[in-house]
């Protein structure tokens, strides 16, 4: 039993070292420059590429010069990621640092698998370090022994230049006001570069190191970087300390799961972090200091150079357009275009549900392929046990999507900023893992073979058993889903934006604009966050029951993360806080990714590129567009004094000029 | 035609929303207890203790200042009092009621009123709306959720005209379509009473509403409180020791988070302590 437990406990320092150098140089960046860098992961998985690359013509012998000279280049990249992409960043929300890594994240990764093979390799290691010890009955190779003594050292030696060298005085000083540093004659920015590269370069010594311990794969970086920030998140955030203990605490915990508990060894971690910000909404070792609002939210353009009727008018016809699109499915176009509009009009949905809680509260969920798969699976459920109506199922998917979002938003909106954003990864993480164990939810492999029927209480009819005849088209099948799907698109907008224009939107809006402000004159903004966040949810729920009507399956991959970053790559690339953008940006992304899928398997790389510049260039989104060229192309201001566009009912948008009598005016 | 005589008995509400004539009514129906009182207060950060056992007690209709030396535990004392800080001991009565573990939106609903430095007001909205979400927070009772959640701002008629009138008496009627970023300086600051004011207070408290105001500006701006703000009982730090001297009824002095002395500004003006700890820089 003791010897048990000593080999368990070698086996989860061995991952724990590993997960404290990358939180370590994660928490760092966070503390420092207030960055969220999702691209450590992909930076960890670069070191243990570059260190094979430079073993491989000398053999293993060449693996103590590969573990600095590897890490070396990555932090040399890391200079260049933080000088190039996140220094245009700074003082913007540290949610377009999120979007910026998680676009390099795409990047990152295509070039790894653009220029290695995919498919996992073994690091070779010097002979030195193979072989294994016995000591008391406790087997521990000598590798794993190599690890957690160099990694102690290493996570040492950065603790101790943080603590006692000029360098490590200024970086903190630079963390604690950033302004009195630079005052004092110092080029802080420099010293951001290098911290970045820092940490990037120890997540190289990561990669490489448990690259050695198991194999070196493409999605090495993927599997790590979610442990890594449940760690940063459970430690908290900006806490060098925090990483370690979290680090090693984690690595523990995972290791005894899996040999005691298998169940729960991909759940664990997340209760234990959702648990830990409950209690300690800022992580063990964390301060609230970090959770400045450094930056304002860039929303897309209010009013715009166009007045509210051209835009209503532009809006129908854009409808009417999307509405003709079946007609020429297999005659003048394949039908595979109905398929394409239909996933741009679901992720549309999903896309408008999230804008609805980010870009008119403010707050960045992390995690909302969470409540599109809770409406996949309600859905898929639903059809196998309670209906097979299709419209019972849906009523059922938004249902369920409201009442766990009410849950989740009661448990984490008293958590705000980054650590919000945390805590609903942790819980699509934690129901992705459930998902895959789950037997009734099918396990791994989902549930699938699903059929429907349009109709109430068994009366009613499948869209495959009808068409409908206009001319010489007949609309049946997928093309009649596709109505059903575009309707609910417009139907949702339609009441996201009347909700908005109602008192409790106007209290979403002043919360955006100053929550500090919103409380004091007499708003709970909590509870109206949380309603936001029900809507929202709600929303997230009918699109995912609408994929699985229409695909008929439902699998754990849909809630996977990279769902949820690309969900928030959509809103912002359309322009947040309009409602339409997100529409946009879903229909921009799709287009892309089949315009480039057709050129190169590497498609991935060019919109992870256009996203970055994106982020950099065009904050506000697609849509600011017009009133960002209005000034140069026009010679006048683009923005209009009205802040929204104006509901269709009330054709008389309110005067621009001192019409005193404007409130007066009987509207009905 | 029934329904008018029902509704000539209305009038008495919503004649003229110019005329806040409510507070005024229930200030002199209750004038037996203090409208706000602090009891034994304490807050503490860590070792630090930065409101020390402040008993503080605020008459109805009063113009009380707050003084003191920086660090003295001012802005404490009213995140404290707007509930923005959680007390570590003592008690805090509003109107006879305890507020202590009210949230700060209930208890501007029970009609304590902030006012924040300038920047404080929503920019990217309207004046209109920034009005009007004051106004809204006061009257949501009188609406049903289904209400406030669909139905248009522009058709809450009655809200609107409450809107309107109080941005006549704050003078922005005539910017109340545009952005609050874009309004000139002193219209800010008008804007920011006005936002105050529409959520109907009883006590208004100001922290530091001059700062950084030239002489003729913070002339402007006290003008304006006083102008508007006739009805409602003021709360005021201020540094500027004149101004506190000219318009206060009552100065309460606080060094090192306590009450060091209280009374008529003449009375501070002759406190050997308070000479000692805070005003005898000024006589050199």
């Amino acid at each position: 039993m003791a010897s048990e437990l000593l080999q368990l406990l070698v086996d989860g320092l061995t991952i724990g070292v590993v997960y404290v150098l990358l939180a370590a140089g994660l928490s760092v960046i966070f503390g420092v420059m207030n960055v969220i860098n999702f691209a450590h992961g992909e930076l960890f998985a670069l070191g243990a590429y570059f260190a094979l690359a430079l073993i491989a013509p000398f053999g293993g012998s060449a693996f103590f010069v590969a573990l600095f000279v590897a890490p070396l280049l990555v932090g040399i990249i890391g200079v260049g990621i933080e000088r190039f992409t996140v220094r245009p960043l700074y003082g913007r929300n540290p949610l377009y640092h999120i979007l910026l890594t998680f676009g390099l994240v795409l990047v990152i990764n295509d070039l790894i698998y653009l220029i290695w093979e995919p498919g996992s390799v073994t690091l070779p290691l010097p002979a030195v370090l193979s072989g294994s010890i016995t000591v008391l009955d406790v087997t521990a190779s000598v590798y794993n022994l190599f690890i957690i003594v160099f990694g102690a050292l290493m996570a040492v030696a950065v603790w101790a230049m943080f603590e006692f060298t000029k360098y490590g005085l200024i970086v903190r000083a630079g963390a604690q006001d950033r302004q009195m540093v630079r005052n004092l004659g110092i080029d802080i920015d420099r010293y951001y570069s290098l911290v970045f590269g820092m940490g990037a370069a120890l997540a190289a010594f990561a990669g490489i190191i448990l690259g050695g311990y198991q194999t070196v794969n493409p999605t090495m970086g993927m599997s790590v970087i979610i442990p890594a920030f449940v760690i940063v998140v459970l430690g908290g955030l900006g806490s060098f300390r925090g990483a370690v203990v979290g680090g090693l605490f984690v690595g523990l915990v995972q290791t005894a799961l899996r040999t005691y508990a298998p169940i729960f060894e991909g759940t664990g971690i997340f209760v234990l972090m959702i648990g830990v910000l409950l209690v300690r909404p800022h992580g063990l070792f964390g301060t609230d200091a970090g959770e400045e609002h450094a930056g304002n939210l860039l929303s897309g353009p209010r009013g715009g150079f166009l007045d509210p009727q051209t835009r209503t008018r532009l809006g129908l016809a854009m409808v009417g357009l999307l509405a003709l699109v079946p007609l020429g499915a297999g005659t003048l176009y394949s039908t595979y275009a109905v398929t394409l509009v239909i996933e741009i009009i679901i992720w549309g949905l999903f896309a408008l549900s999230l804008d609805f809680v980010m870009g008119y509260t403010g707050l960045v969920s992390l995690g909302h392929a969470l409540f599109y798969g809770l409406g996949a699976y309600a859905v898929a459920l639903g059809l196998s046990h309670v209906s097979q109506s299709a419209f019972v199922v849906l009523a059922l998917a938004i249902v369920i999507s409201a009442v766990i979002a009410w849950g989740i938003g009661f448990l984490s909106i008293r958590v705000s900023g980054v650590y919000f954003a945390m805590i609903t990864l942790g819980f699509a993480e934690l129901f992705y893992n459930l998902l895959g164990q789950l037997e009734f939810t099918g396990g791994s492999d989902g549930l699938f073979g699903l059929s429907t029927y349009y109709g109430l209480a068994g009366v009613g009819v499948e869209l495959d058993e009808i068409a409908v005849f206009l001319g010489p088209v007949a609309i049946t099948g997928q093309s009649l889903f596709y109505y059903i799907a575009l309707a609910a698109l417009v139907a949702s907008f339609l009441l996201t934006r009347r909700m908005l224009n109602s008192p409790f939107g106007a209290v979403l809006k002043s919360i955006r604009e100053n929550e500090q402000r919103a409380t004091f004159i007499g708003y709970e903004t909590t509870v109206y966050k949380r309603r936001a966040f029900v809507v929202s949810g709600a929303l997230a729920g009918l699109a995912g029951g609408l994929f699985t009507l229409n695909a008929g399956y439902a699998t754990p991959s849909l809630v996977d993360w990279l769902n949820s970053g690309e969900v928030i790559v959509m809103v912002i690339l359309g322009g947040m806080g309009t409602l339409y953008g997100p529409v946009i940006g879903s229909g921009i992304f799709f287009g892309l990714e089949e315009l480039l899928t057709g050129f190169t398997d590497r498609w991935r790389l060019v919109l992870g590129t256009i996203f970055v510049l994106f982020v950099i260039l065009l904050p506000g989104g697609l849509v600011s567009l017009p009133s960002r060229l209005a000034p140069a192309l026009l010679g006048a201001p683009g923005r209009g004094p009205n802040p929204e566009p104006e509901p269709e009912s009330n054709p008389d948008p309110e005067p621009a000029t001192d019409v005193d009598d404007a409130h007066t005016r009987g509207d009905d | 035609m029934a329904l008018e005589s029902s509704e000539s008995t209305e009038p008495n509400e919503s004649t003229d929303p110019t005329e806040p004539s409510d507070p005024i009514e229930t200030t002199q129906q209750r004038t037996d207890t203090p409208l706000l009182q602090t009891e034994n207060l304490v807050k503490r950060f860590g070792q630090f203790t930065a409101t020390d056992r402040v008993d503080l007690t605020i008459e109805r209709g009063e113009f009380r200042s707050v003084i003191g030396p920086n660090g003295a535990g001012k802005t404490t004392l009213f995140n404290l009092i707007t509930g923005a800080l959680p007390v570590t001991a003592g008690a805090i009565y509003f109107d006879g009621a305890d507020i202590t573990a009210l949230s700060p939106s209930a208890r501007v609903r029970r009609g304590i009123g902030r006012s924040f430095q300038i920047s404080n007001v929503f920019g990217g909205l309207t004046v209109r709306e920034n009005v009007r979400l004051a106004i809204q927070s006061v009257a949501r009772d009188e609406y049903t959720a289904v209400e406030s959640l669909f139905k248009p701002t522009d058709r809450y008629d009655e809200l609107n005209d409450r809107t309107e009138a109080i941005l006549d008496r704050i003078g922005l009627a005539h910017v109340a379509a545009e952005q609050a970023n874009a309004l000139a300086y002193g219209d800010k600051r008008r804007l920011e009473i006005g936002v105050v004011l529409a959520t109907d207070p009883e006590l208004v408290l100001f922290d530091e509403p001059t700062a950084g105001m030239s002489v003729e500006e913070t002339r402007e701006t006290i003008d304006l409180l006083e102008a508007v703000l006739v009805d409602q009982t003021l709360l005021l730090i201020e540094h500027d020791i004149e101004l506190v001297m000219e318009l206060s009824d009552r100065i309460t002095v606080l060094n090192g988070g306590q009450i060091l002395a209280e009374g008529t500004p003449a009375e501070i003006a002759a406190n050997q302590d308070v000479q000692n700890a805070y005003l005898g820089g000024m006589t050199e």
